[in-house]
């Protein structure tokens, strides 16, 4: 146990570099301009750990207070995440405007049923709220994330390295602190310190990939395609899909011609 | 409790393939196929070899050898007629695909589009997706028999005759949408 204590008291002096690198690399580079609430939340990360420090010298590590102002402080930082994910989706659709209505509303219906979803299945405790809450609110932006990237990848929209590499390290930390918070509320207080060396190793290894995505300077904006007219699109969308939809039906007549051979 | 502990890990693992299915590398994001711009000979390419293609699925024909030929040339001939309905199905869904591209693109540049249509366009194209692999596999494996060489004939001709209306009328408007696109493409790397 003493020997994870002072891992994880490694890990946490790595975890402040690094933050304070990033927000550094951020300001040099004037990426808060390109991405104003992903600075935003990493400002409130490397906020966050000074202040818990404070709390702990002042109040101690296990008491109301310390832990009361630990998860409130996360709840804004889960919060700033949360709009550090929405500035990193238009960023990637928000260039193709019929795609990105579509998308944003498919994105804040897939959000909103997660959380339901982790409301719903969540444990009728108290303590264990907050816990769920943040579970809810990352498995939202892991769902929201890879929907995302679906789109991207349906309509062969090319996203720029920096954006990706901001939104994978978004997507795997979310993804490592469901299984995290999951495990923590089954076992609670004897997965305590695991819990917490998980955490913020899987912390530590996003920040080091943030920190390699924003080492060149990023174009402002993205330069937005001309579009079409609005009617275009009402006019050849169906054509195109009554097309497709024949091709489908001469493929399912061949396919028709087989099975009555068979 | 233990059942719904479980499904988080489930849809985080459904998540994570998700999410790394769409970052695999695929074709040049936004590239057009190589005819594309020219829609006079999109989607009649296939067309220019129907003549070959009812030769080589001709009932008679096949019929004939059999009568005539050795059974390993009998046997022979049936397996190119194997690799020529294989080919044709390829064929068909590069005409489905080359269709879909153009939507999609059309959709890209769109200020708005309709998620009834998209939707649509999406089950069309699992749709298309599940049969043409069934079919593949199926001639592949040499479990399904070869079609019906008539009524693949007809099915040849019919396709073809329809792809090439279809695209006389959406060849102006897709030309517009190539051109618009390569413009799109051309406008430089940091485009998203």
């Amino acid at each position: 146990m003493a020997d994870i204590a002072t891992y994880l008291k490694a890990l946490w002096g790595v975890s402040v570099l690094l933050k304070w690198g990033l927000l550094g690399l951020l300001l040099i580079r004037k990426h808060y301009q390109v991405f104003p609430f992903f600075f935003i939340y990493v400002l409130l990360t490397a906020l966050q750990s000074p202040v818990l420090f404070a709390s702990y010298r002042m109040w101690g590590f296990d008491t109301p207070m310390s832990g009361n102002l630990a998860w409130g402080t996360q709840g804004l930082v889960v919060a700033a995440r949360g709009l550090a994910v929405a500035e990193i989706c238009r960023r990637i659709l928000g260039m193709c405007r019929g795609i990105w209505a579509l998308a944003s509303r498919l994105l804040l219906a897939t959000a909103g049923l997660v959380l339901v979803y982790s409301w719903a299945v969540a444990r009728p405790h108290w303590q264990a709220a907050v816990l769920n809450c943040d579970r809810g609110l990352e498995l939202a932006i892991a769902g929201v994330l890879a929907l995302v990237f679906l789109f991207a990848r349906y309509y062969e929209i090319e996203v720029e390295p920096a954006a990706r590499y901001l939104a994978v390290g978004l997507f795997l930390y979310s993804c490592i602190s469901v299984v995290n918070n999951s495990v923590l509320e089954k076992w609670m207080w004897d997965y305590a310190r695991q819990w917490n060396v998980l955490r913020t190793s899987a912390f530590d290894a996003t920040l080091l990939l943030w920190i390699w995505a924003l080492r060149e300077e990023l174009p402002e904006t993205v330069s937005k395609p001309a579009m079409l007219p609005g009617g275009a699109y009402r006019q050849l969308a169906p054509e195109f899909n009554v097309r497709l939809k024949a091709l489908n039906e001469h493929l399912g007549k061949f396919w028709l011609v087989e099975a009555k051979k068979d | 409790m233990s059942l719904y502990f479980y499904l988080f890990f489930a849809v985080v693992g459904l998540f994570l393939l998700l999410f790394a299915w769409s970052m695999r590398k695929g074709r040049k994001p936004g590239s057009l196929p190589a005819d594309a711009g020219n829609t006079e000979e999109y989607g009649r390419g296939h067309v220019a070899h129907l003549p070959q293609v009812r030769q080589a699925l001709a009932v008679a024909d096949f019929e004939y050898l059999s009568l005539k030929a050795p059974r390993t040339l009998a046997r022979r001939v049936r397996q190119e007629r194997r690799r020529v309905a294989l080919a044709f199905l390829s064929a068909v869904r590069e005409d489905f695909q080359g269709l879909l591209r153009l939507a999609k693109i059309i959709a890209v540049l769109s200020p708005e589009v309709a998620a009834v249509q998209e939707f649509e366009r999406l089950r069309l194209t699992i749709k298309f997706a599940w049969r043409y692999e069934l079919l593949r596999m199926q001639l592949r494996a040499g479990l399904a028999p070869l079609p019906r060489l008539d009524a693949l004939s007809d099915f040849v001709s019919s396709i073809s005759v329809r792809m090439e209306t279809a695209m006389k009328e959406l060849g102006e408007r897709a030309a517009l949408a190539a051109e618009l696109a390569s413009s799109l493409h051309g406008s430089g790397g940091d485009v998203t």
